[in-house]
């Protein structure tokens, strides 16, 4: 009787891993438990408000939102219009300051995408990612 | 005892009865991968339903993920037997790679395993050409040798050719082929590096496939490291200050790699 309940379950559970390793396999890039970004490149509003001014802000946000509000001094670049917004960011990057990145909130991926590319394709150190975005600053300013 | 199984049977036959008068959207698929060709600016998914249930089904929401994707729904009501579809139009902007967006769709299906779906539309996205760096920068009063910037191919966009363009005449930029097929080196140099000057390179490739695009690349001298009685004037500031910018010359154009 005993073994007959261990073998049934060893076979659902074999049976559930079926599916389960498809659709690890399928989402290899976003499987929910592997973090995109390493918690060494995500800095707290507190930790960027401790730099001070050695910071520059980049705002991953769509045009409407970035126009609508943003960080002060906050430079705007999205994937929407990446190619136009990028040599007016590399205008004013500087070797010497943390870039931080952010986008509208904890679940949103534009701020790990653009911080990604300034990473890989402009080949820029020091890029961080905001945890929380837009809608932490915003809870720390109250 | 009789009664109770008849009561039973009784319960399980309203169950079948309420279950079989439910509404229920049926989706063909909920999952859709789009491969957009070179140069698309969107992908467009079509996620079909069709409501097998016997009462209409409302919608309440169909909301995208992010401000890139626009979803909507043919019709508001979707009657007992009907076919429709919610379209997801991807907006590709400046992406590459693989992207995923999702639309969740809310109707008034009171079963609430059944009342929201998940539509999930995958975009590869391969770029016309992966530039790397996009930026080139040398500190004042560094030496000005030349900087490299890789710039690779897609083999089926069929480049031969690539023009730099830079946005002023302080750098020069020369394009040859690069290691491997369909690559190109563009090797850009400041005429000198005693102040800050940032110049815009727009590399434009001669594809058959895709004439209007464009990339961006920068090349920068960097102003003089702050003194202790500078530092505190603002960064923006200073940089832009004294950055030169003057009407876009012509700087390079390259001949086929030949591979």
């Amino acid at each position: 009787m005993k073994v007959s309940a261990v073998r049934q379950a060893l076979l659902l559970l074999a049976l559930a891993f079926v599916p389960a390793i498809g659709e690890a396999i399928y989402f290899r890039n976003k499987v929910s438990w592997q973090s995109p970004i390493p918690a060494s490149e995500l800095v707290t509003v507190e930790q960027a408000r401790s730099w001070g001014d050695n910071v520059i802000w980049v705002d991953a946000r769509p045009d409407n939102e970035f126009e609508r509000d943003h960080i002060p001094g906050a430079v705007s670049l999205n994937e929407d219009r990446w190619n136009e917004l990028l040599p007016q960011f590399l205008g004013q990057w500087s070797p010497e300051k943390k870039v931080i990145v952010y986008c509208s909130a904890q679940s949103c991926n534009a701020s790990r995408e653009v911080a990604k590319r300034l990473r890989d394709e402009a080949q820029l150190k020091n890029v961080f990612v905001l945890d929380g975005g837009w809608e932490e600053w915003l809870k720390s300013k109250r | 005892m009789n009664t109770d199984f008849l009561k039973l049977i009784g319960i399980a036959a309203l169950t079948a009865l309420a279950q079989g008068a439910r509404a229920e959207l049926k989706w063909e698929q909920t999952s859709v991968d789009l491969k957009p060709a070179l140069g698309d600016k969107q992908a467009v998914a079509h996620f079909k339903y069709e409501n097998i249930g016997k009462t209409p089904v409302h919608f309440k929401s169909v909301r995208a993920s992010c401000g890139c994707t626009a979803a909507q729904t043919q019709n508001e009501k979707v009657g007992p037997g009907e076919k429709g579809e919610v379209t997801a139009t991807f907006n590709i902007g400046g992406r590459t790679g693989t992207q995923v967006k999702t639309v969740t769709v809310q109707t008034d299906d009171p079963d609430p395993s059944h009342a929201t779906t998940m539509l999930t539309l995958k975009a590869v996205i391969t770029p016309l050409l992966e530039i790397q760096p996009t930026l080139v920068f040398w500190q004042n009063g560094e030496e000005p040798k030349p900087k490299i910037i890789t710039a690779k191919a897609n083999k089926d966009a069929a480049i031969k050719k690539l023009d730099v363009i830079s946005s002023v005449p302080d750098f020069t930029a020369k394009v040859d082929a690069g290691s491997a097929p369909n690559e190109f080196r563009i090797s850009v140099q400041p005429r000198d590096t005693s102040r800050a000057v940032y110049a815009t390179l727009t590399i434009k490739p001669d594809s058959p496939v895709n004439t209007a695009s464009t990339f961006p690349a920068a090349a920068r001298v960097m102003p003089p490291a702050p003194t202790p009685a500078t530092a505190s004037t603002p960064a923006t500031k200073s940089t832009l200050s004294t950055i030169r910018r003057d009407p876009a010359i012509p700087a390079a154009t390259a001949a086929s790699p030949g591979h």
